[in-house]
């Protein structure tokens, strides 16, 4: 079993890296794009799903971290490697003063928190004119001529992809991540025992925000543009909806959300105008029929013959904790 | 004075507000459910509103009808969908009820597309609410007078409705103790549909006010469904008159905002809101329920 | 020797025959059809604007296409961009990578028509954009790839400037609505106004965010200050908010007012009677405005075929597929550096008579029609009256301006 999941990878990644030679170009961005989005959705569901933080306006750190690599280098004129580096540790660090406030507070209130104190970040994109280019954006972007042609871009993007989901599947199966996952089962128990519950969340939250911020910085490796857009509550709830499809009990679930709701948006945008009616029908059914995702229904129907308990989410109603 | 007159002007912008975050925090507090559709209802309401004083044509009364009619609409679909969908997912956790009632958002806006399509639409009040009266040396249009109206007169509704009523009192015993109250034999359910569907009422009766004042469009519920989960999460979840400080506050901000530094006036109700929840983390007022 | 000379006489034959094709000859024919690209929103409100567009473009597609483009038609896809760029980006490179189309054209969202340049720049495809008014686009912003058939913020605010700067108000108030349209109009319109008439003094600014419900504060506040005269930048849905709470609280009658597009029928027509009269306004096409005969029947085609009266982008739409068709007949080849230099300075017959391609912007030269609203009985809604022509060559920014905006963009 282990074996056939090894190889299965291993193919997967061999015709990856493969792709521009033999697929036509559109598919090979729509693939870079997916890689892109699947980073982003797998970021928000080290706090969501592992981290059982209701993390509602996890975009904005998508959008930090491309607004600061496409300022870097058209506004402040950085090298371009500073740039690269600067987008993921700006979304970090925007992770870390979120966090500070919103660990405070749980469930319903600390979403509702972070997704006042995310349109804070939104309306200074949508804003500041002379810096971020308001609501039109920040567009032709220059970047290193290696990164220029399509295929240039898939690659680098490609392997900073699987390095950053390794990073964070080393994570997941950390003492860290263990303990994150303990602690969204449970977190009065883990208090009681000696963990430091906010300290765990904070870092989480750090960490789900800088693999965000490289996301963002792919983002613009790939279109060369930057918008408002990419910070707004919608996009939020779409990750969200993408975790929730692909399983957001399993790792990963969110790469295989985004590869469907891309894929979804590119072809379904073509034919009709009703696309997010069809999302909400999706959803709706989602809710009912595999309320633990795509991955999540499989595991658990693998796992009958020998039962493993599911992770029980703690159940709604007590709001104030 | 001036300056009084301006904030009697945004005071009916803060009862709109008001009604329809009251809904809202009704149905978060009874239920326990973020209802995200809840701002696809306003817009409803205000389109429901339009169809209907289109279909009277120049009849005076046109207006009272469809502010009477656009709310019951907005319940009864409120109602549909609590009553088929909703009630089987109240035992799951509240981010699969958010992303529920996401999901019905986005298809009751499509809906709304398919049938007024993308057209912007204007109701014309009747004769006698058309242009403004001077109040404290400034121009008050006259259909202001109305929401100056509707605001207090459905706080005191609700207030009648919470607490001199049966099923207002059952209500606020299922909002602290969901468990006890149906161990005494009393069906919850019922319960939770009678406030949904107030809840969906308000929302529909906030849309059909605002329909005179301003172009009735899709995306109308955008800035609507933020700002009042704002405004019940300043005031306290579930707390009526929480809704009713935090629209207060909400509007204050603005006209001081515009006042200080119109450029980032839109980001001053967002900085109270983080501001109040950071000295206050569980909003201004607690749940009187 | 016989063959020898026989072979010199074909090929010089053959040559001849080359030479008077490439000449004034008979034209080349294209092996295949001519294919467009139009990314535009056709979901949620903005839609409106999209399909009228669109409307007016396969209008003047099925003139076109009846006696055919070098022995070619010219066919379309569509995708909607649902106002958000991001999408549109996506589906421009799904266009000229998948679909391999010759052009694009579109779109509304001034954003994605900006990103939409710069991917057309860096593909080397020509790009038309019919509906944004961002001037950027063929100012700071443009280069070789992207032209534009809409007239934008730099020309309204000039055209209005002109004609305000003849009726005697010396104190203005400027509000807008907080969004780069906004921005961009009132700039333009002030920076042409005090070029125009320099003892002009602004008593002050009022912005209100996109979306914003009540306009009855900000408008109360700019009565209080008294200017002469108010100008506004605002449209969409924000234009229709404005246009009915001026009427609601009386501005227009004691602040003249001007905006851009408040003339227009798009804007009008949904308001009914809720629109005030007497207000100024500026737009490049009116249906009933010039009374040509050009003019009256590409209504009465437009309106047989969708019966309502063509808007400002119908005609953008319908002028489009003109200048693209007889820039291929004048390119004689699908070659997309031979369109691009047939397209620029072509000349072509509309229904507001000749507009140019001005060559070193890429900008249409459209004129602007100025007026005041006022109601007809003939009309359920409002209509523009003392309607007066403002030519393109004087609303537009002259080629020097242009040029020195692209070297600060840069």
């Amino acid at each position: 079993m282990v074996n056939g999941t090894r190889l299965g990878v291993g193919v997967l990644l061999a015709a990856l890296f493969g792709a521009p030679a033999f697929l036509p170009p559109f598919y090979v961005y729509l693939i870079a794009l997916i890689l892109v989005t699947g980073l982003l959705a797998t970021s928000l569901n080290l706090v969501l799903g592992f981290g059982g933080l209701y993390q509602f306006h996890h975009a904005v750190f998508y959008g930090i971290g491309a607004y600061t690599l496409a300022i870097g280098i058209t506004k402040l004129h950085w090298p371009a490697w500073v740039a690269f580096l600067a987008g993921p540790a700006a979304a970090a660090l925007a992770g870390l003063l979120i966090g500070l406030v919103c660990v405070r507070l749980e469930r319903l209130y600390f979403g509702m928190l972070q997704l006042s104190l995310g349109s804070f970040v939104w309306i200074v994109a949508l804003r500041w004119y002379p810096v971020t280019g308001g609501d039109n954006g920040l567009h032709g972007i220059p970047l290193p001529a290696g990164l220029k042609p399509l295929g240039g871009a898939y690659l680098f993007i490609l392997t900073t992809v699987v390095a950053s989901l390794l990073v964070l599947w080393a994570v997941v199966r950390s003492p860290f991540g263990l303990t994150l996952q303990a602690i969204r089962d449970n977190p009065q128990r883990c208090q009681v025992v000696g963990i430091q519950v906010r300290a765990h969340q904070l870092a989480a939250m750090v960490l789900a925000a800088l693999f965000a911020g490289v996301a963002g910085v792919l983002y613009v490796t790939l279109e060369r543009s930057v918008f408002p857009n990419m910070l707004s509550w919608v996009l939020s709830l779409e990750i969200l909806v993408m975790c929730l499809l692909g399983g957001w009990f399993t790792f990963p679930g969110p790469l295989l959300g985004a590869a469907l709701v891309v894929t979804l948006r590119t072809f379904a945008g073509r034919y009709t105008e009703y696309w997010t009616l069809i999302l909400g029908v999706l959803l709706i059914l989602l809710i009912f029929f595999l309320p633990e995702g795509i991955l999540g229904t499989l595991r658990a129907r693998h796992a009958q013959k020998a039962p493993e308990p599911a992770p029980q989410p703690a159940p709604a109603g007590d709001v104030h904790g | 004075m001036a300056i009084l007159g301006q904030l009697l002007v945004g005071l009916s912008r803060a009862m709109i507000l008001f009604i329809v975050a009251a809904g809202l925090s009704l149905v978060l507090g009874v239920l326990r459910v973020p209802n995200v559709f809840h701002g696809s209802l306003y817009m409803i309401g205000a389109f429901v509103a339009w169809t209907v004083a289109e279909a009277m044509g120049g009849s005076p009364a046109r207006l009272w009808v469809a502010l009477a009619a656009a709310p019951i609409v907005t319940a009864a679909v409120g109602l549909a969908v609590e009553r088929t969908l909703l009630c089987r997912l109240y035992h799951r956790e509240h981010l699969m009820l958010i992303l529920f009632t996401f999901g019905v958002m986005l298809v009751l806006n499509d809906l709304v597309k398919l049938s007024w399509g993308p057209t912007y639409r204007s109701l014309v009040p009747p004769e006698g609410l058309q242009g403004a009266v001077s109040v404290l040396g400034v121009a008050l249009p006259r259909y202001n007078l109305v929401l100056l109206g509707a605001g207090p007169l459905v706080a005191g509704g609700l207030w009648l409705l919470v607490h001199r009523t049966r099923i207002g009192k059952i209500a606020r015993a299922a909002a602290t103790d969901r468990e006890m109250v149906a161990v005494l034999g009393i069906d919850v359910g019922r319960v939770f549909a009678v406030a949904f569907g107030v809840g969906c009422f308000l929302a529909g009766l906030g849309g059909a006010l605002v329909a005179p004042t301003t172009s009735i469009t899709l995306g109308m519920d955008h800035t609507l469904l933020i700002e009042s989960f704002l405004i019940v999460i300043i005031g306290g979840l579930g707390n009526l008159w929480g809704a009713l400080v935090g629209s207060l506050l909400f509007g204050v901000a603005h006209s001081v905002g515009l006042l200080i530094w119109p450029q980032f006036a839109i980001a001053f109700p967002y900085a109270i809101t983080a501001g109040v929840l950071l000295v206050r983390p569980q909003g201004l007022l607690r749940s009187v329920w | 020797m016989h063959m020898r000379r026989l072979a010199v006489l074909v090929i010089l034959g053959m040559v001849a025959v080359t030479m008077s094709r490439a000449g004034a000859g008979p034209s080349p024919r294209l092996d295949r059809n001519i294919k467009v690209g139009v990314v535009d929103t056709y979901s949620g409100p903005p839609a409106v604007f999209g399909n009228d567009a669109l409307n007016g473009f396969r209008l003047a597609l099925e003139e076109i296409n009846r006696e055919g483009v070098l022995g070619a038609r010219i066919e379309f896809v569509t995708r909607d961009e649902k106002f958000s760029p991001e999408i549109g980006l996506s589906m421009a490179r799904e266009l000229v990578l998948q679909e391999r189309v010759d052009l694009l054209v579109g779109t509304i969202n001034s954003a994605t028509a900006l990103a939409i340049s710069a991917f057309a720049r860096e593909q080397r495809v020509p790009f038309i954009v019919w509906i944004s008014k961002s001037e950027q686009i063929t100012g700071a912003k443009g280069h070789r790839y992207v032209f534009s058939t809409s007239e934008n913020t730099a020309m309204a605010g000039k055209a209005l400037a002109h004609a305000l700067s003849r009726r005697g108000y010396a104190r203005f108030w400027i509000g807008a609505e907080d969004y780069e349209y906004g921005h961009a109009v009132t700039n333009s319109f002030w920076r042409f106004m005090k070029r125009a008439k320099p003892e002009v003094t602004l008593l002050g600014q009022t912005w209100w965010r996109t979306g914003e419900p009540d306009l009855v504060p900000y408008l109360t506040q700019i009565l209080q200050a008294r200017p002469d005269a108010a100008f506004f930048g605002t449209g969409g849905a924000g234009m229709a908010n404005l246009l009915r709470t001026m009427k609601v609280i009386g501005f227009a009658e004691r602040v003249p007012s001007a905006i851009h597009t408040a003339i227009d029928v798009t804007v009008l027509r949904p308001l009914g009677t809720a629109a005030p009269e007497g207000v100024w306004g500026t737009t490049d096409y009116l249906f009933y405005y010039p009374e040509s005969p050009d003019n009256r029947e590409f209504v009465r085609r437009f309106q047989a075929a969708y019966r309502d009266p063509p808007g400002f982008p119908a005609f953008h739409g319908y002028i489009t597929a003109h200048f693209i068709a007889e820039a291929y007949r004048r390119a004689r080849s699908l070659d997309r550096e031979r369109f691009i230099e047939a397209l620029e300075g072509l000349r072509i017959r509309t229904p507001v008579g000749e507009v140019e391609m001005r060559a070193c912007d890429h900008q249409a030269v459209l004129p602007l029609f100025f007026g005041r609203t006022r109601r007809d009985p003939q009309f359920p809604f409002l209509m523009a009256g003392n309607l007066v022509t403002i030519p393109g060559r004087e609303a537009m920014p002259t080629c020097e301006d242009i040029q020195r905006a692209r070297a600060q963009g840069r």
